[in-house]
This record gives structure tokens, sequence and C-alpha cells, in this order.
């Protein structure tokens, strides 16, 4: 993909998500009051109103062949109709709903939106509380860290999708030859193992990306640390380069300054070629992975194991999450009963839930999946006959429920690999690089207007 | 490696110092090695990227990333990469392909028009303000389309005309360039007495554009065409921030989001292979119209070039 592009739209982004634009909205129930004011809840009259009466939904997702859950829903509902659009992943979507957003024209109802990106979309008040329409009561569907992602200030701004808590894929050819029997259960061990395997195979025991802020988030989820923080108005925290977050770089930086871990960027024709040609002998990664490496390495197959990550000290059980989005409602539609209904249907009803993660290998962030022995009894021949599904929905219950995002994510990335990222790249001292990511977060923050905590 | 170099060095200054060939054998006249390897070189360059992605096309996932780039790999997956092609997502690679060519097809052939009536007018009538003009559309040139997107992107959703192919269509329809080289080409291909003859037989200005200038016009509206055709063929950013409806999208921009979705993460698919070969397949038709009107386009070039 184009470089200019990109960088233009990501400066666009920062352009419009910082200038409050408040889009031309009036109809009452679609206002969004900061903090839920006392919106009673609907009627049930109301709804069976609103899903009876002809109406016509926009709905942007880059998750392929949704058309399936789409057709499940109106089928459900028939006097609804629902336009799949795909305008792009990722940053280019949320130009494109940003835009839409502030031009008044164009938007859609119902929008995919990645966890991280969610209080940049509040901020700007453009998303939709579904506490009144009926969304507080999803919360017992859901795994509670994943319902605090999008909660905010007692308002409900999304229904989870898909999550990413994350674990270790590893070869167990390549550990058997390291004389590795059992996945490492603690850091220590796994930097020991890193050793053992380097010597015996020359593989590295795993690529650290020097282009995925996201990974590294993860890790330091995993860690228990929180760098960011938002009120949810216009106060930031952010300790990008406290001393926890220092300890886990200062591990990382051990093991790459070794050389017994690499720093490919991922997603790379390097970096594939490096799963097929067992350059890495694993990956610490989230439960999408195990699906990914079967679409890239097929070669592999039936060389891989699933494990719960390294901990920090022994005994502890503990999970972060990397990737995972969610569907929310902009305040701007003039549906949202039939919005909200689609965006929580989808997402909530199993016959959906169930083609999700079986047919787009979404990794459920809804019980009803989740706990489904269906899924999880699942046997994987690209895992050796291991029930990977199993494992991961044991790893999403461990994950930190408190991780908090900071309303300028696309920003804090970018940062994120102009400092750290590089300095990963380079081999270089990661400290001095997060000290570096905090100056520029902290600065970027106050040039917004936000109080920095 | 010094020993070559000198002999090349050597053959520079034998091929520069050489005296004009007889006239009796331009055509046999030797032509130094050096120039012969350098076209080599050229050509290299230009065709390996292509070669690659033929080759590339042939592979399936796993062959692409385990084995080597210029040679087939272990399997020959051409055919089921381009089953792959023109059925994944219900096979909207063929919507994509025909929205190409309707957009690039319509662009050029307005495009050409326009920059003809443009060139002409320009080339053969005084008007006031006609240099001024002129060095507005030239000013024009060093403005990079990708610059004019997002602008034009604000006045289009004012006029609400983003998300239809309007809006890739009406800011392709403009070519400065395309104007620039008909007044050049215009200015030699047609001779002042001719119009003045065609104005004595009392044809008016209309007539002797369409039947007189258009005619003699040929080779550099081809020239034209292609320049514009290829242009809107591979024009990325536009459409990109123009539309938003996935059965509206050109070749570009559907392949750039099937390669997306290859590194979704979550819900990835891996069409590596099948993004591959979608674009093999979408550059074929422009090679086609290259070698079909290479007659024209080369002697558009030479005749501006002799006579400019």
């Amino acid at each position: 993909m184009n470089k200019a592009p990109k960088a233009a739209l990501t400066l666009a982004a920062a352009a419009v998500s910082t200038s409050l634009v408040l889009s031309g909205c009036s109809s009452a129930a679609g206002t969004t009051g900061g903090g839920g004011a006392a919106a009673a809840p609907l009627g049930q009259d109301a709804i069976t109103k609103a899903l009876n009466t002809p109406t016509t939904l926009t709905f942007w997702t880059w998750v392929p062949d949704i058309d399936k859950q789409v057709k499940l829903f109106q089928a459900k509902y028939p006097k609804i109709k629902v336009k799949v659009e795909n305008v792009g992943q990722g940053l280019e979507h949320y130009q494109k709903v940003r835009t839409a957003v502030k031009s008044g024209q164009g938007a859609p109802d119902v929008v995919q939106i990645e966890y991280q990106f969610i209080s940049s979309f509040t901020l700007t008040k453009s998303l939709l509380d579904l506490a009144p329409y009926g969304a507080d009561d999803l919360e017992g569907d859901y795994v509670p860290w994943v319902w605090n992602q999008v909660k905010q200030n007692g308002g409900i701004y999304a229904i989870p999708q898909d999550t990413g808590p994350l674990g270790n894929l590893y070869r167990t050819d390549i550990m058997k030859k390291a004389g590795i029997a059992t996945p490492p259960a603690t850091y220590d061990e796994y930097a020991a193992a890193a050793q053992k395997v380097k010597d015996a195979t020359g593989s590295y025991i795993s690529n650290l990306p020097s282009n995925d802020p996201a990974q590294v988030t993860g890790l330091l989820w995993q860690a228990g640390i929180k760098p960011f923080s938002y009120d949810g108005n216009r106060t930031v925290g952010i300790n990008a380069n406290s001393p926890e977050v220092k300890k886990v770089l200062a591990y990382w930086q051990g093991l790459i300054q070794k050389g017994l871990v690499s720093t490919d960027g991922d997603f790379t024709d390097q970096w594939y070629q490096g799963f097929a040609s067992g350059k890495y002998a694993g990956w610490l990664t989230a439960a999408w992975g195990p699906i990914f490496l079967q679409g890239t390495a097929k070669g592999t197959a039936g060389k891989w194991s699933a494990a719960p990550l390294p901990q920090w000290a022994r005994g502890q059980n503990a999970s972060g999450n990397w990737g995972g989005s969610s569907d929310a409602v902009l305040a701007s539609s003039k549906n949202p009963i039939a919005a909200y209904e689609l965006a929580k249907w989808i997402n909530n009803d199993k016959s959906s839930t169930t083609k999700f993660a079986n047919e787009q290998f979404l990794f459920p962030a809804a019980k009803n999946v989740l706990e489904d022995p269906a899924f999880t009894g699942g046997k994987s021949s690209f895992f050796g006959g291991q029930q990977v599904n199993k494992q991961f929905a044991e790893i999403s219950g461990t994950v930190d429920t408190k991780f908090e995002w900071l309303p300028f994510m696309d920003y804090a990335y970018s940062a994120f690999n102009d400092t750290v990222g590089k300095a990963i790249g380079d081999k270089g001292d990661l400290s001095a690089a997060s000290d570096a990511w905090q100056t520029k977060l902290v600065s970027y923050a106050k040039a917004q207007g936000f109080t920095v905590k | 490696m010094t020993s070559t170099q000198i002999d090349v060095a050597a053959t520079a200054e034998a091929v520069v110092s050489a005296p004009p060939a007889s006239p009796q054998s331009p055509r046999g006249r030797r032509r130094g090695p050096l120039l012969t390897v350098m076209l080599w070189i050229c050509s290299l360059y230009f065709v390996l990227p292509l070669f690659w992605l033929f080759i590339a096309s042939t592979k399936d996932n796993e062959d692409l990333f385990s084995t080597f780039g210029l040679w087939f790999g272990n399997r020959f997956a051409l055919w089921e990469n381009l089953r792959s092609v023109f059925t994944v997502q219900d096979g909207i690679y063929a919507q994509w392909a025909l929205n190409t060519v309707i957009y690039a097809v319509v662009s050029a052939t307005g495009a050409t028009l326009l920059a003809a009536m443009a060139g002409y007018a320009f080339a053969k009538y005084e008007f006031p303000g006609s240099r001024a003009l002129f060095s507005i559309t030239l000013g024009a040139i060093m403005i990079p389309l990708t610059a004019l997107a997002l602008p034009t992107y604000l006045l289009f959703s004012k006029v609400g005309l983003t998300n239809t192919p309007w809006a890739i269509v009406i800011p392709s329809l403009v070519s400065p360039f395309g104007v620039f080289l008909m007044r050049v080409y215009a200015a030699d291909a047609i001779p002042d007495s001719l119009i003045e003859a065609a104005r004595v037989d009392g044809a008016g200005e209309f007539r002797i554009f369409g039947q007189v200038a258009l005619r003699l016009l040929g080779p550099g509206l081809v020239t034209v065409f292609l320049f514009s055709l290829v242009a809107t063929w591979n024009n990325y950013f536009l459409p990109l921030i123009m539309l938003n409806s996935s059965s509206l999208y050109p070749l570009t921009v559907g392949l750039a989001q099937q390669q997306a979705a290859s590194a979704a993460g979550g819900g990835s698919q891996a069409l590596f292979s099948t993004v591959i070969t979608g674009s093999f397949v979408s550059v074929i038709p422009l090679v086609v119209a290259f070698l079909f009107l290479q007659r024209y386009w080369q002697s558009g070039l030479a005749t501006g070039g002799v006579k400019a």
C-alpha cells in the first residue's frame, strides 16, 4: 500500500477527530447525553414497532462474508434491509466514518470499531449510548473484560463482536529438538528456552515486531500495566514509561540484544516466510492467530501447539488482549432502534455468533459460544489434534479486566512506531525509547487540549 | 571487475568518438556492447516485476512464502488461483473489472476529446488571454492529482456526488498534460493553410475541427487516450476516498481491500495468491491496449519529437 495516502489519511483523521464536531443530528433518541442521562429504557412496543417498519440500514464493516449473519438478521426481521459496505480496514475505515459524520452525509447506521478506537468516537460524541435501548441487560452475555471495553461512564457504546486474548503458539518439533518438553511457564523459563532453541536449532523462539504497537500493548496488558487512562471527558492519564513498562521492555531488549528474538515487521513478506521456513519457533499471539497461521503456513500443519503466555511470576495466570472489534451505532442514525437491534442481534443471537466463530473464525466475545462444548471441543489437526478453542477460551477468562485506552490511539500507535518500535528494530535502548514515547504522547495530548494526569 | 569497467569505458569512448556511419548502411552500423548491455538492463528492469507477477500468480500461498520468487513453485496453481479470483466474495472481482473498464474508457475518451479541443484552440486561435490560460494549464501539470483529491472530495460531497461513478469520471476528464501535448501536436500537424482553405470553402469552425483537424490529429489522440486510460486505470487514491460501496470500486481499491483482508488478524482470509493473480489479470488489458495501439503511439511521439 502506498505510504503517502496513508499518512495523509492519518493526518486528516487526527484533524477531524479533534475538531469536536457534532454531526447534525436532532432526533431525541439520537442524542448522546454525556453519562447516559436519565433516559428511560425503551418500551417493548417501540422496539416492536421499529422492527416492523420498513427500514434500510447501512452497515460499514470489514468482516469478510458478514452477509451470512446479515441474511439471518433479515430473515428474522424481514422489514429491515441492511446494506453492508466495506470501506476499508482499520484507520482507512475510521477516516471514512469521521469524514461522513463530519460532512453530515452518507454516514452509516452501524459501524465496526476496534476496542481501542471506541473512545476516539465517544470523544466527538459520534456514538449512540446503547444503554437506553437495552444494552445494559447484555452484560452477562459477554466476558467481563470485554464488557468493560465497550462501557464508559455508565454508557454502553458498542456490542462486542470478537476478541484476541493472548497465548503462546509454538512449534512442538523445534521445541523437542531443543530438549524442551513443556511450554515455558514463566518469562524466566521462556528466556532460558530461547537460548536452548537458538543453540540447538538456530530458530528464534519468537519474533517481536518493530511495527506492531498492538502486540506490545497486549503484552503490557498481560503484565497488569495500565499505560493509558481516560475519564471520558477531557482528562487522560499517560504512563508509557513507568517502571513497570520499562521492566517488560528491558526483558525483551535483553532477548533481542542476545539475538534470541527477531524483530521483523509483522504482516510483511519476510515475516510470512519466517513462519513457513521455521525461522520462528513460536508466536505470542492472539486467539485469531491459530487460524491465521493455517492460512499462511500450511506446510507446517500438525507441528503447532497452543499454551497460555509465560507469566511474570510463578503461579500467576494472566493474559492481555490483541485485536478484536465491536459494532457501534452512530449518533446520527435516523433509525437508532433498528440499528441497535442489528448490532445486538448479530453479536448476541447464537445462530449468528456461532457462524462468526466457525465460518469467519472470529474468536468469540459472547459466552453463548465461548461456553458451548461444540465450539471448545473442536480439535484442530493443524495443532496436532489439540482443542485450541478450549485453550483460548480458558485464556480469555484470565485477561485483565481494567485496561483502558487513550482517545487518540491512532496517534499513540504511530508515535510508538517512531520511538519504541524503531528501537526494537534497531536493537536499541527500549527504556529511552519509552521515555520518548511518553514525551510525544504528553505533548500531543496537551496540544489537543486534554488535561494530563 | 575492474578490467570490464575499463573495457566498458573504452567502448563508450569509441562509441562516442566514432565517426558517423557511412550513408550506405545505416542499419548495419555496429552498436557498441555498452548500448546493448544498457538496453538489456533496461528491459530486465521493466520486465522483471511483470515476470515476478506472472510467476507468483502460479503459486499457492504456501509456495509464495517458501520458494524462490523468480521461478515456479512446487505446484502450478494458476488455474485454481484464477478460479478463486473470480469466485471469492461472490465473484465481485468481475464487477470491479467492469467498473475499471467503464471508468477508464469513459474518462479517457472524454479527456481525449476535451484535450483535443483545447489543444487545437490554443494552437490555432489567437484570443485575448490565450497565453495566460495556457500558462495556467502548464502550471496545472505540476500539481499531482493526489493533492487535489481531498478538495475534490469536499466539493463533490457538497453536491452529493460522492459514492457515484461520476466522482471518478468527472475529475479524470481533465488532463492538463493532454492539452499541452495536443497543442504542440496540433500546431505542427495541421497546416494553417488547410484551415484557411476550409474556411474559404465555407466550412464552419466546428466542422473544420471535426472533419479536418481531428483526422490529422489521430496519432496524438491515441497518445493522449492511452495516457488518460492508464492514469484512470491505475488511479487509487481518488476512488479510495470517493467511494464507499464495494460494488462501485475499481480494481485498484478492490484488490487493496482484499490484500488488507489477508493481514486483518481476526477474521482474516489468506487471499495472497488470489490478490496477486487478480493484479496479474488486471494489467493484461493495459498490455493488450498498448500492443494494439503501439503503431499510433510510436508515430505520435516521433512526429512530435521531430517537429517540435
